[in-house]
């Protein structure tokens, strides 16, 4: 008996939420016409689920039928899970009538590898089109372009699309010759080059005011997996960090590798690293917002974060000589490097000293995390005096405990 | 001055009123601490009302504080309105600058109150759940509760994003009515007023129960940013508590199934190039 709709839904979004991608940010865009829609800048979750992730989209694959055999994924040609595969009109209909009782932002669509990967991304783009010029819709729609898909089709997902993205899946060539022997990081490090490359054309062509149709306004994101092979998080950062600068990605995404069904048993068995993911997000914040290079957070000597010390704390606890910082005098630069400041408080903090010393009742009342963040600052009433030493430091900021958080199962 | 009854006061219901009202204190110079501010009807005993200011009077008040005060004035609590005067009434005669020491305790506040309104206006926007009611020519309904007044500041977003639609989205306190060309704002409802249950509501459920990864739990992380006040008007809520008594079971499946079926290939290793 066919599947009915519902049945395939089921499918279809079990087989998706291995993406850890579910952002609607970062587009708002004036599209015309009378229709139903909107993107204003700021994402919306709508819903959240008990793994604590938030819904923002209607996130499914066409199909989780794939030729390809990629071991950590549970769509590999041999995984033995069921298949199906949606109608370009089903996926229209889910989306509008989802999008019409406001439990989604709108549409992420990624898909299995079926016949090639042309026909595979043609049949995506299809599904975009028809929504914004038969549907009238202006939601958000977030496209995965298929590896090795031709540059004209990944142009007119751009047209359609609010983010385009490609997952990098794993760190490094290693990683992907033993674990996606079908992927290539150049081939998939050339889709964000014709996105990037596209997303410039646009710029240049507005800056020149030539009106040029929208291409991708929130840009492109990837995403890797960890855990699923031995690499350090060093190869993963230096990985991150030349995404981000050479191909302007807004996200790189870190996924905890967590047991599929029907796994091929090269893989851990065991329960995802969430801590390890925490850590890396940790890290990506510093990069990005933060001012570190990775050579600051990470060595190859020690190759992997600690689990039990967030890594700006580390970074102060190895730098002592940068510290105290006067927060009533030192940079910004010198402020964000600070343990338990953050961006926020550091802007706040840059304003109330201009009009007045700042105390450390002032940094309770902007919620730093004192407990942190004393030893290593001088405020109006505080001087840290050297009394602590480095163990005795280390003793007070970390937690052994997260040790244990990664028992296999 | 005796610390009896305030001399003044002031009854206002809405961020206008309280804006004429307060610029009525500010020009007969009524300090804070004089002025009694109600919205809820009852007259106090030395109910002086507070004297027209005079239409040459003029004061120069920062945007941005009159954007945050008109955000501060949806928070559900009748003590807004007089700390609103007083943050005025210090930035106007004793401190200009007065916002930017954010770490002020009537500063404090202010972001405070702003802070749960904004939060409360986008968590509207997200958990608004529609139901399509044929009855009333295919209008889409909603029964919504909000902690705050955020009616009137969440509208517009509505508005904007479902104009081809009609809708309705009813709250204890007002309701918002949109038919295609005019919003329009009525009393309060109680829930019963819109029918329970939309057929579609069982395919959106069959989407979150699926796409829930049962091996990463992180109920903190859910019921912070999902507090449990807004469940009961979502329908997928019903679900998590069997999602999460079956997680364990189906990930230790998972995992037992994986390590048989391995185990039967053993002997097969060899041939086994194909994945390798």
């Amino acid at each position: 008996m066919p599947l009915d709709l519902q049945q395939k839904l089921a499918i279809l979004a079990d087989a998706a939420k291995y993406d850890a991608s579910c952002s609607s940010s970062g587009s708002n865009t004036k599209r015309e016409g009378k229709g139903i829609g909107s993107t204003e800048g700021m994402g919306i979750c709508h819903s959240y689920t008990p793994d604590g992730r938030c819904i923002s989209l209607l996130k499914i694959l066409m199909t989780n039928y794939c030729m390809f055999d990629c071991k950590y994924c549970i769509n590999r040609i041999s995984s033995n899970v069921q298949r199906a595969r949606f109608t370009t009109d089903e996926i229209i209909y889910l989306t509008l009538e989802f999008y019409k009782r406001n439990y989604i932002e709108g549409l992420f669509l990624s898909s299995g590898i079926i016949r090639d990967s042309d026909y595979t991304m043609e049949q995506m783009v299809r599904v975009a089109k028809s929504l914004r010029l038969h549907h009238g819709y202006k939601g958000y729609i977030h496209l995965k372009t298929i590896p090795g898909a031709h540059d004209d089709l990944i142009t007119e997902a751009g047209l359609y699309a609010d983010r385009l993205s490609v997952n990098i899946e794993l760190p490094t060539d290693d990683d992907l010759q033993e674990l996606a022997p079908e992927k290539k990081k150049d081939a998939l490090e050339g889709n964000m080059a014709s996105v990037e490359y596209k997303i410039k054309e646009f710029k240049d062509a507005r800056k020149a005011k030539l009106k040029p149709p929208t291409f991708t306004p929130a840009g492109q994101s990837t995403q890797m997996i960890v855990g699923a092979t031995p690499t350090a998080d060093y190869a993963i950062l230096h990985t991150a960090s030349s995404l981000y600068s050479k191909h302007s990605l807004r996200r790189v995404y870190y996924s905890a590798f967590s047991p599929i069904p029907d796994a091929h048993h090269g893989l851990p068995l065991k329960n995802p690293p969430l801590m390890r993911e925490h850590r890396l997000y940790q890290a990506d914040w510093m990069l990005r917002f933060y001012g570190y290079k990775v050579e600051e957070i990470i060595t190859s000597k020690q190759p992997d974060l600690r689990l039990d010390v967030d890594p700006k704390t580390n970074w102060a606890l190895n730098n002592r000589d940068f510290f105290p910082v006067n927060v009533n005098k030192a940079s910004k630069e010198a402020l964000l490097r600070i343990p338990g400041i953050g961006v926020g408080s550091v802007s706040k903090i840059l304003k109330i000293r201009r009009l007045k010393s700042v105390t450390l009742e002032d940094l309770k009342k902007l919620r730093c995390v004192l407990k942190r963040a004393r030893p290593f600052i001088i405020t109006q009433d505080w001087h840290p005096h050297g009394v602590i030493d480095t163990e005795q430091l280390i003793g007070q900021l970390v937690t052994p405990k997260y040790a244990q958080l990664e028992l296999a199962l | 001055m005796s610390k009896s009854q305030p001399m003044y006061q002031a009854e206002v219901y809405s961020f206008e009123q309280w804006r004429s009202e307060a610029r009525n204190a500010l020009a007969a110079q009524i300090a804070p601490s004089d002025i009694e501010w109600q919205s809820d009807g009852q007259q106090g005993l030395f109910n002086t009302p507070v004297p027209k200011a005079p239409d040459t009077f003029s004061v120069n008040i920062n945007r941005d504080f009159m954007n945050l005060a008109d955000a501060a004035a949806c928070f559900r609590n009748s003590a807004r309105w007089g700390i609103l005067y007083r943050l005025l009434w210090r930035q106007v005669y004793e401190e200009p600058k007065l916002l930017s020491i954010s770490t002020d305790n009537d500063v404090m506040l202010l972001h405070r109150m702003v802070g749960q309104v904004r939060r409360d206006s986008h968590k509207m926007k997200a958990f608004v759940r529609f139901k399509e009611v044929e009855r009333y020519h295919n209008t889409y309904m909603a029964w919504h509760e909000p902690t705050h007044y955020v009616v009137e500041r969440v509208a517009p977003f509505f508005m904007r994003r479902f104009t081809s639609m009609n809708w309705a989205i009813l709250t204890p306190y007002q309701s918002a009515y949109w038919n295609g060309e005019k919003l329009r704002y009525g009393e309060g409802q109680p829930r019963s007023a819109i029918p329970h249950e939309d057929a579609m509501e069982e395919m959106w459920k069959t989407f979150y129960r699926n796409i829930f990864n049962p091996a990463r739990i992180k109920i903190d992380m859910m019921t912070s940013e999902m507090p449990r006040k807004y469940w009961h008007t979502m329908p997928e809520t019903a679900l998590i508590p069997s999602m999460l008594e079956e997680a364990d079971t189906r990930v230790k499946k998972m995992v037992k199934d994986s390590k048989s079926k391995n185990s039967d290939n053993q002997d097969d290793e060899d041939h086994d190039s194909l994945f390798l």
